[in-house]
């Protein structure tokens, strides 16, 4: 029970990736808030997880204080922030409109910067008590690599990187730590939109072959899971990385590692 | 006990970060194999086994392999650093810094990979230095890029048996960091200004280190491969052009 007595709040919090940091939280202890549009947020079934639930837009200003206030007046504090709503419109540039550019920009990248802005005075009440702060935001190996037809997704996960950085300047001296988990395919409702997407990861071909190709692309001849983001994310709440700050974190199974792979 | 059943081998682990992460596995319960240049050092624990082994000798190390039966988890810790420019360097820093930070990562390597099971894991240490030149380092940093980029090979090459990462550790308190301020004309403001360089205001301990190299050898990293994961208290987050250190 690595997170015992700390109060975490999750963006995103019932998706793909969401639902997995939450159920890992509450493994590990913690009191966790999970916020996402609708209870049952990017997957259908909905289960109670033993978390609360929040309704929030992570771009609408007024919305986000009014969760850090049921926060501030529930808990009086908050030790983890993770950033994991998000949002990926799979467009090149000369596809995009600029209503999909600005979704990208505001769930992404603004919602990012609304959370952390207003959970910044609860994180540092968290330091201030001597228990430990820690945000954790999303951004993506495209935040350094693109994937093909995903322009805005790339573009805005870059900004993520750089603010991530910028945050861990600011308030390091405070004694919140910032960092970025930046995965690469990970098995969620995303990227079976992204296989069944007509943009360039579909485009028709049989599914299945699609899936076993991008494994093989992997030195791990595999993609991840919710539960294997979910573990670098618990260890990055936990006092265990208590020197571990403004980095970017890529878990991808190795893909990075690599150049491109010649057909022969 | 995240490391229970587990056999793990780290190079170097007399003192510093190698002695940090020898005393995190022996504490998660990993059963701890480690080996330096001379006789055991004082206050190891009995249930360590220690072997004196230069790593840079590459029929030292294979004759090691095959009476260790293989490992599950292989650190490669040992390392050395000479605080000159290129200019300055002699034949007899080269071999003594490739030799070691190099050659000996590969000696290892070579050796236990062949002895490794399926799902087992090795952890470099790179550094921050492979990335971003430290002055007056320049074989040290070169040595460290090395350590990356065979990281990465071999993350590529054995990645469906074995894990390959390296931690880049930044500003670390060890003999190392002294042997740095040495290099500074006031080690007393040197010390201050590199610890306002720090968004977490203050240098590492072997413990952090450890604290990354106990993950990176536990299941619950077994989608980390080909990375480097860099333990810096913020340091390289930062630009090193500073005003407010103007």
């Amino acid at each position: 029970m690595k997170l015992e007595g700390k109060t975490a709040f999750v963006t995103g919090g019932r998706g793909g990736i969401g639902r997995a940091i939450v159920a890992r939280f509450l493994a590990e202890g913690a009191a966790v808030y999970a916020a996402d549009l609708t209870p049952e947020g990017s997957l259908a079934a909905h289960d109670d997880d033993g978390s609360r639930f929040v309704q929030m837009n992570v771009a609408d200003e007024a919305a986000v204080i009014a969760a850090m206030e049921q926060v501030q007046a529930e808990a009086g504090k908050l030790n983890i922030l993770v950033n994991a709503a998000g949002i990926e419109i799979e467009k090149t540039i000369e596809e995009t409109t600029l209503d999909d550019w600005n979704r990208s920009f505001a769930v992404n990248c603004t919602g990012t910067f609304l959370t952390s802005k207003y959970a910044l005075p609860l994180m540092r009440a968290a330091a201030k008590s001597g228990t430990s702060a820690s945000i954790i935001n999303f951004g993506s190996y495209d935040g350094f690599i693109a994937d093909p037809g995903l322009a805005a997704y790339c573009a805005t996960k870059g900004a993520v990187h750089a603010l991530t950085r910028a945050m861990a300047c600011d308030h390091g001296p405070e004694g919140i730590r910032v960092n970025a988990i930046c995965p690469g395919y990970i098995d969620t409702p995303m990227l079976q939109s992204f296989f069944d997407g007509d943009g360039s990861g579909g485009g028709g071909q049989n599914i299945e072959q699609l899936q076993q190709a991008v494994r093989d692309v992997h030195p791990m001849r595999t993609y991840g899971t919710p539960e294997d983001i979910a573990n670098l994310v618990n260890w990055l709440a936990s006092d265990e990385a208590r020197y571990a700050s403004g980095q970017l974190w890529v878990l991808d199974g190795g893909l990075s590692a690599q150049v491109q792979q010649m057909r022969l | 006990m995240r490391l229970a059943g587990k056999r793990a081998f780290v190079t170097g682990g007399r003192q510093g970060i190698g002695r940090g992460i020898v005393d995190a596995f022996a504490a998660a319960g990993a059963a701890v194999t480690t080996c330096g240049r001379g006789d055991r050092p004082d206050g190891l624990e009995q249930s360590i086994i220690w072997y004196n082994l230069d790593v840079t000798d590459p029929q030292a190390v294979q004759d090691l392999a095959s009476i260790t039966d293989g490992t599950d988890v292989l650190v490669n810790n040992a390392g050395v650093q000479v605080e000159k420019t290129v200019a300055d360097s002699t034949d007899a820093d080269w071999d003594a810094v490739i030799g070691t930070n190099c050659r000996g990562v590969f000696n290892m390597c070579r050796a236990f990979i062949p002895l490794m099971p399926k799902g087992s894991s090795i952890i470099n240490i790179g550094s921050i230095s492979g990335n971003h030149a430290d002055p007056s380092m320049a074989l040290y940093n070169a040595s460290k890029a090395f350590v990356h980029g065979l990281t990465r090979s071999i993350a590529v090459d054995h990645g469906p048996d074995i894990r390959c990462n390296a931690i880049c550790p930044g500003w670390i308190n060890t003999g190392m960091l002294e042997a740095g301020f040495d290099l500074a004309g006031d080690h007393k403001a040197a010390r201050a200004d590199a610890l306002r360089r720090h968004p977490v205001r203050r240098f590492g301990q072997p413990a952090d280190i450890a604290a990354m190299a106990v993950w990176l050898a536990s299941d619950e990293a077994g989608f980390a491969s080909g990375q480097m994961f860099t333990v810096d208290g913020g340091m390289t987050a930062a630009s090193p052009l500073n005003p407010g250190l103007f």
